[in-house]
């Protein structure tokens, strides 16, 4: 047959393929412009001119395997149809997504690989759906993480707080201090006090608390401390006369102390009802939300693993390079002053700072 | 067992960018330690809700890519004057070791903290792309720093100083803002208590065509507020400064005219000194309008009422109670997107009632408004019947809090205490957040409360309850909560100590003129290594006293930065050095 009786027979066959070659060496041709949707293939295709024949095939990230391909052209066929509406595309989308999630890992690293923006952020979107609300362990189990955080990395590890360097003076302060009470302790030949441990059981607790407390009923007003309030109505502090004599009554009676009763709770003397705090819990508050705040989560289940963090870099450097931490330290932010740096006796450093005080 | 698919970094970065919410974050960081590590170098976004849980250092450590902070210092109940004057809370050394941290740091939110003009002047200095400060409820700073802030920040986008102190010495800061400055989207000086140059703000206004919220303070007269609006007709959230004047017929024009002009308001606020004459002028905004708050307005009730029915948009009102319980009736009827109610009190010390507010009113809304999750409420009686119908009619509700003015108020109908009633609202409001109790209250609203309560996050009791079971109850049944604060009320030592562990999983607790006795305290900070427990006592050294003496205040906290080094003589930490440090 002559070129132009082909053409009439089989149009298709002028049609243009680009020629891929996945990681695992098969090889597959897909429609010119669909291929050409991946900026990946794009590039390829006009710096290096591969992909027009089998032999010279693009070869593929290796991201990207023949199941993943086949959805990505999938994704490629559909879109790049410039006559669709944003309504078919997005419909097309939710449903583009709907695989389980091994499968949409896997397109999205593909995806990545290839460079094909809008399919990164669809599929990382549905992962951040999937991830959103959450906890650590059913996140783990979704997408078969390890659990390679230590307990202690997970809970706060405060054993030692010593990383901040006052606290750790002040603990050899309190160190020394501590020894020379017991040396004045053993002279005096008093027995020193073992301390309370209580370790009586929560049931055992409990049931002192049922057995029946006596009741406190003491009622003492807080300190009056009026702050110049301009607000009508909204001062938030009883300010009459009446009640700022009653306070001072009360203060009086607290100063005089403590009577304990004999199931050996503590009260204070009672007061007359005027004094009664006349505010109730929500008095006057400020008109204002925080961005919700006040419930929001916070920084702390997270930041619990950093001090075990702390200590082993603390413990590592102390036993390595002692003038490198020194520099390390003159050159933390300004809430620190090394007021003198002296040697003692047998050569080792002695510290001193000076506490800023703001 | 199935493999991990492996992510190159920069993907999961990208998911991880979708997730914005704190809650989300801290559970991705604690997955694994790769998730960690990614993690913690894409945050950008830090909430700090106690200052003194964690320090600058460590935060700096563990997230180096920070662009926006927020950090809480003071207790809550700082707000009503229970902590006492220089507690701490101040926020220079974050300020300054940030400064070196994070050039780039864009956002500062900071609430109940102390401020300095050193601060401030800092904060202008050091990041050079700063765009928002927010100032709620914090002190310590002069109209100096703001100066500092609008002459320095370029970029500056917000600046919000809700409720915050503030000495006005000059009231010249507004003209620092050069010329240049366009960027403003938010300007709030309401707290502010002197004179501003008006011809200043209003070329400020001017040329800041993207300014979206603009809150005046008192010094601002009504008639200056037409000029103000005609430069800002795409204002969404206005506060007005005082809203009155002599009734002059062409200035009442002048301003019907105006807030004709802003199509785009969803918000006002601000009314102090309300002439109800002017209040029409507003009238062809009240459609639109999502939020009110007349929190300051001493307008009585039909004008109120007039006010209120055309706002049928309205998602959150802010009200004293001389809109009554008619008025809340017109409320209900009207305005059936009602989110969140906050009603004050007019004269909270007068012993008679003033106005014609009773429980009633909130139950009507509770009726009326499907949407109603959240509620602060003063009234002077209340009944379990009406709690009981209130819980029934909105298990919707996130947050409640509700004042009886006068403590320990039994049900008025049947004298009875109120624990059935607020049992009520915590058995049937499953997604209730946080609660704030009043009345005459026993042990078994806490038994309610333990039961009930599981997504309790923040509770706040005062005058309530009979003993440590109570307290037992709360700390043991809870298994959201995060603040936990009491005054007044008989708890002790056992229920505190038995739950001592329940601590670290909260914020803080704060417990003032209660039956915690000193030694307790000692034994709770000796025992509890993750806790700040710290004693403010004005009476001197608490040591000085027998061990079985009540504390002051007591204030419990998990940190993972140790003892706080800026305490003032009032306040003490427990652990196991305190004795010594008092020789």
């Amino acid at each position: 047959m002559s070129e132009g009786e082909m053409a009439i027979i089989k149009p298709e066959v002028m049609k243009s393929y680009i020629w891929l070659q996945t990681a695992d060496g098969s090889i597959q041709q897909v429609e010119e412009e669909v291929a050409m949707f991946c900026p990946m293939i794009c590039r390829e295709i006009l710096q290096t001119g591969m992909g027009s024949s089998k032999n010279y095939a693009i070869s593929l990230p290796q991201k990207v395997n023949p199941t993943t391909l086949s959805l990505i052209l999938d994704y490629c066929r559909f879109h790049q149809l410039p006559g669709r509406s944003n309504k078919e595309r997005k419909s097309f989308d939710e449903k583009f997504i709907r695989i389980d999630t091994k499968r949409l890992c896997e397109l999205t690293s593909a995806a990545d690989s290839l460079q094909l923006k809008p399919l990164v952020d669809l599929t990382s979107r549905a992962l951040a759906r999937m991830i959103e609300g959450k906890t650590p362990e059913e996140i783990r189990e979704t997408f078969h993480l390890p659990d390679d955080l230590t307990e202690e990395e997970k809970l706060e590890p405060l054993r030692n707080t010593a990383d901040d360097l006052r606290i750790r003076l002040l603990n050899r302060l309190y160190a020394r201090k501590r020894k020379e009470l017991k040396e004045k302790q053993k002279m005096k030949n008093v027995e020193v006090e073992e301390e309370r441990v209580d370790d009586r059981s929560v049931d055992d607790l409990l049931s002192f608390i049922n057995g029946g407390d006596g009741g406190f009923e003491g009622v003492r007003a807080p300190k009056n401390k009026k702050k110049n309030q301009r607000r009508k109505g909204h001062s938030k502090d009883p300010s009459t006369n009446d009640v700022n004599k009653n306070h001072k009554e009360m203060d009086d009676l607290s100063s005089a102390c403590c009577k304990e009763d004999e199931s050996g709770n503590v009260f204070m003397a009672s007061h007359s009802k005027a004094a009664k705090l006349k505010v109730a819990v929500d008095g006057f508050p400020p008109k204002v939300e925080f961005d919700d705040g006040d419930i929001d989560d916070e920084l702390d289940p997270a930041m619990k693993e950093e001090l075990d963090r702390e200590v082993e870099d603390f413990a590592r450097r102390l036993n390595s390079d002692w003038p490198e931490r020194m520099q390390e330290i003159l050159s933390l932010g300004q809430d620190r002053k090394l007021v003198s740096i002296s040697m003692n006796g047998n050569g080792s450093l002695r510290r001193y700072t000076s506490l800023e005080r703001r | 067992m199935l493999m991990a698919h492996s992510f190159p970094e920069e993907v999961l970065e990208h998911v991880f960018s979708f997730i914005r919410s704190e809650k989300d974050r801290n559970a991705i960081s604690l997955v694994c330690k790769s998730w960690y590590e990614i993690e913690r170098w894409c945050r950008h976004r830090l909430f700090i809700g106690n200052c003194y849980a964690v320090s600058p250092r460590i935060t700096i450590r563990r997230f180096p890519e920070l662009r926006s902070v927020s950090l809480k210092g003071k207790p809550h109940f700082a707000d009503f004057n229970l902590v006492p004057q220089g507690w701490g809370g101040n926020v220079y050394p974050w300020v300054a070791a940030m400064a070196q941290a994070y050039p780039w740091l864009e956002e500062l939110r900071l609430k109940r903290m102390v401020v300095t003009d050193d601060t401030l002047e800092l904060i202008s200095r050091s990041f050079k792309n700063f765009k928002v400060l927010v100032l709620s409820s914090c002190e310590g700073f002069t109209t100096d720093g703001l100066a500092a802030i609008a002459a320095n920040c370029r970029n500056l986008r917000e600046l919000d100083l809700r409720e915050s102190e503030v000495d006005d010495p000059s009231g010249n800061w507004l003209s620092h803002f050069p010329e240049s400055c366009t960027s403003l989207v938010s300007l709030s000086f309401a707290c502010l208590e002197g004179e501003v140059s008006f011809s200043a703000l209003e070329r400020l206004v001017g040329r800041c065509t993207n300014l979206k919220t603009l809150r005046l303070n008192q010094a601002v007269p009504l008639d200056k507020l037409p000029n103000l609006l005609r430069r800002a007709p795409q204002l969404v959230d206005l506060g007005t400064g005082v809203y009155s004047a002599e009734v002059r017929p062409e200035l009442y024009s002048k301003l019907a005219g105006a807030f004709l002009g802003c199509k785009e308001l969803k918000s006002l606020s601000g009314f102090w000194e309300v002439l109800p004459a002017y209040l029409p002028a507003i009238y062809p905004v009240c459609a639109g309008l999502t939020s009110l708050n007349l929190s300051y307005a001493t307008i009585q009730g039909p004008d109120l009422i007039k006010l209120v029915s055309q706002c049928q948009s309205l998602q959150r009102l802010w009200v004293l109670d001389y809109i009554e319980d008619n008025g809340l009736d017109t409320l209900a009827a009207s305005c059936k997107d009602l989110q969140e109610l906050r009603v004050f009190p007019s004269d909270p010390y007068s012993a008679e009632p003033n106005v014609s507010l009773t429980e009633q009113g909130l139950v009507s809304v509770s009726e009326g408004c499907p949407k109603l999750q959240s509620v602060l409420y003063f009234c002077r009686q209340m009944s379990n019947a009406a709690l009981l119908t209130i819980a029934r009619n909105r298990p919707n509700m996130t947050r409640f809090r509700l004042c009886i003015i006068e403590p320990q108020a039994p049900d008025y109908l049947t004298l009875q205490p109120l624990d059935a009633g607020f049992g009520a609202i915590v058995e049937h409001c499953n997604n209730l957040r946080r609660l704030s109790l009043s009345g005459l209250l026993t042990d078994r609203v806490f038994e309610y409360i333990g039961t009930h309560g599981k997504k309790l996050e923040m509770l706040s009791l005062a005058f309530a309850g009979d003993g440590d079971l109570g307290l037992h109850n709360v700390l043991s049944g809870c298994k959201s909560l995060r603040k936990l604060e009491i005054r007044d009320c008989p708890f002790g030592d056992k229920a505190l100590l038995a739950n001592a562990l329940k601590l670290e999983t909260m914020r803080s607790l704060w417990m003032s003129s209660c039956s915690v006795s000193f030694g307790a305290c000692k034994l709770l900070g000796q025992k509890m290594q993750r806790l700040n427990v710290e004693v403010i006592d004005e009476r001197g050294p608490p040591d000085s006293r027998p061990d079985n003496c009540s504390v002051e205040r007591l204030y419990v906290y998990r940190s993972v930065a140790g003892p706080r080094l800026d305490k003032p003589n009032f306040v003490w930490t427990m652990d196991e050095d305190f004795a010594l440090k008092l020789s």
